[in-house]
């Protein structure tokens, strides 16, 4: 892909015409900066995008955020929409973390009351959430209460005491996604994810504490309970060995069903079926199983961390409570209604490293974010900013409600690995006042910010655009990773 | 004219967000086993001593020699997730109409640095080369 190809709309806003490429259905719309799109041109990200056009039953555009970096199949900060009515589902366009996501929670706590214990904090943190390759959580579920996570999602966590009815109206969907059934997963999804309820696991997900060093927009960061010099925490985590055991079962299994359908692709991790086939409905019922495993590990997690909070900082300090400020996916295919040609239609929304952003007004959100939108949550590169943002009704007309997910890479793990250090990196950061808990050093260095864009960038340009409206920045203080 | 120096059985590629791994083998049976220990490679691990030696026979068939090798490689994760299985012997003693026979030996209760999610079908196409066979592997980490 060649810039000379890309023709510029507006000042954030890129197309590549549908005539670029003859397999292409619709054509396909970059949000980038000059220089985030140079960015994205350094590798195969653009052409994965061009690659997701080719997706029977889409609509309007195929498009894709400025955090876009190279994934499989679908480029990460990938969105399309399929019609409900004839269009089709892709597992590969959801990826293996389904319903990986962002947690935010705030409080009362200011700097100088948390620095004296943020060390033993941090400790207690690692301890109280597991995290790394495989492992087990502390709750040891029987079979009929892990079917009930999976039919219920959040909604069983506050049965067990692990909600509060205030976090449930504050998380996509409510924590749970209705269409989901146990009868759809394999033996094996269930034997992976019976163990790893409340876990936080390995990779790019974390656990951290954060000073909200910045509020841009008073009205909405007051309805949300986010005060300039307090403390907030943010989770990031998704479906575990559940979520990945289903997408692998389901992707094998399309490989055959795309025959069946006659779907021709450049790419077998595109792998799809129309939503309404016996297939594609399978598969969606698992993948709700597996949002709704997400939605609960998360909420486990914040138990965990709300009681780590108690445990270190009781008597300490003046309120130690933790209230949900959201909780919001960013690997998910939902079901929608859009605006697309003047008619309101049905859709399946891919969101592929990318957040849903719905505008003021919308009804499943809780009466005081109706009239400021959506909360999302845009994780920054450990050791760089976090922002959260709100959505817009630009974002429910221009991108089915999306926007970015995070800063999204730049540089390729291995390069990370031959060039960065993990001992290195975590005496730097300490340095810079960020207390770190990590399992493995070599899966630091592979997580240390210069891999990732400038998460400023990314935001200036989802706001530039119209696509979302900044309410707070975040700064690190604690980073707790597997 | 001096022999030309022989390229590995495998290597790591550049990939933005996740890991690839360039495989080949003189033969199918070859590109399987040395999948396999490419991949482990990738993930490193250390294993325990207080950990059991298990050994396990593997035997699979799919429609096509992609499908294939995704399974095998979905088959060893699982175990490295399931028992934090450290490898010490992998060998596969067949791959023929798209059917694999393998053994691996390893050790329980490992350590591991790395964790992979999955092993997709990115771009996935095992080629014939003059040398035997080649494919691209893209693991999501």
């Amino acid at each position: 892909m060649r810039k000379q190809d890309i023709n510029r709309l507006s000042e954030y806003l890129w197309e590549i015409p549908a005539t670029f490429r003859d397999d292409m259905r619709v054509p396909a719309r970059l949000y980038a900066s000059e220089r985030l799109l140079e960015d994205a041109l350094g590798d195969q990200s653009v052409d994965q995008l061009v690659n997701t056009a080719t997706l029977p039953g889409l609509v309007q555009y195929a498009l894709a955020m400025p955090d876009i970096h190279q994934g499989y199949g679908f480029p990460i900060g990938g969105v399309v929409a399929s019609r409900a009515d004839s269009g089709i589902i892709s597992p590969g366009g959801v990826g293996f973390d389904i319903n990986c996501g962002v947690r935010v929670l705030a409080s009362n706590i200011d700097l100088e009351e948390i620095r004296p214990h943020l060390s033993v904090l941090a400790s207690t943190l690692y301890q109280n959430c597991p995290s790394g390759v495989g492992k087990e959580g502390s709750l040891k579920l029987k079979d009929k209460d892990f079917e009930k996570l999976l039919h219920e999602g959040a909604k069983w966590a506050l049965q067990k005491g692990y909600a509060t009815p205030e976090d449930l109206a504050r998380t996509e969907e409510g924590g749970c996604l209705k269409a989901a059934d146990s009868g759809k997963v394999s033996k094996r999804a269930w034997e992976r994810g019976i163990e790893q309820v409340g876990t936080l696991g390995a990779g790019n997900h974390f656990i951290e504490v954060d000073l909200i060093d910045e509020v841009y927009d008073e009205q909405a960061a007051n309805a949300m309970g986010l005060y300039k010099g307090r403390i907030a925490v943010q989770i990031h985590c998704g479906s575990r060995g559940f979520g990945h055991q289903v997408c692998t079962d389901y992707v094998r299994d399309f490989q055959t069903a795309s025959q069946k359908y006659g779907i021709k692709l450049p790419d077998r991790e595109l792998i799809c079926a129309p939503f309404h086939s016996p297939e594609g409905q399978a598969y969606y019922a698992a993948m709700c199983a597996a949002a709704n495993y997400a939605f609960a590990n998360r909420q486990v997690l914040a138990f965990h961390i709300r009681r780590s909070f108690e445990a270190v900082l009781a008597g300490k300090v003046r309120d130690w409570s933790l209230w949900q400020v959201y909780d919001i996916a960013h690997n998910m295919a939902k079901v929608e209604k859009h605006q697309v040609d003047g008619k309101t239609i049905e859709v399946v929304v891919h969101r592929k490293g990318a957040t849903r952003a719905f505008g003021p007004g919308f009804e499943g959100l809780p009466p005081e974010y109706r009239i400021i939108g959506q909360p999302v949550l845009v994780p920054g590169s450990m050791g760089t900013a976090s922002w959260v943002l709100v959505g817009t009704e630009e974002s429910m007309r221009q991108t089915f409600g999306s926007t970015c997910h995070g800063a999204g890479r730049v540089m390729s793990r291995n390069e990370a690995k031959r060039t960065i250090r993990g001992e290195a990196l975590r005496t730097e950061l300490e340095k810079e006042g960020i207390t770190i808990r990590a399992g493995s050093m070599p899966g630091l260095a592979e997580e240390a910010p210069q891999a990732y864009k400038d998460v400023d960038e990314v935001v200036k340009v989802v706001s530039g655009a119209g696509i979302a409206r900044k309410v707070a920045r975040l700064i690190p203080l604690a980073v707790i990773k597997g | 004219m001096a022999d030309t120096p022989s390229l590995p059985a495998w290597e790591e590629i550049e990939h933005t967000a996740d890991w690839a791994l360039r495989v080949r083998g003189e033969d199918l049976r070859a590109l399987f086993e040395n999948a396999a220990r490419g991949m482990v490679s990738l993930i490193g691990g250390e294993a325990s001593p207080a950990g059991a030696v298990i050994h396990r026979t593997i035997s699979l068939h799919a429609p096509d020699w992609e499908i294939l090798l995704v399974d095998w490689l979905t088959e060893l994760l699982y175990l490295i997730e399931d028992q934090r299985v450290v490898f010490t012997h992998i060998a596969v003693q067949r791959a023929a109409d798209f059917r694999l026979d393998a053994e691996v030996t390893g050790r329980t209760n490992g350590r591991f640095d790395k964790y992979i999610k999955a092993v997709t079908y990115h771009n996935l196409v095992i080629r014939q080369t003059d040398k035997g066979y080649e494919t691209v592997i893209v693991f999501d980490v």
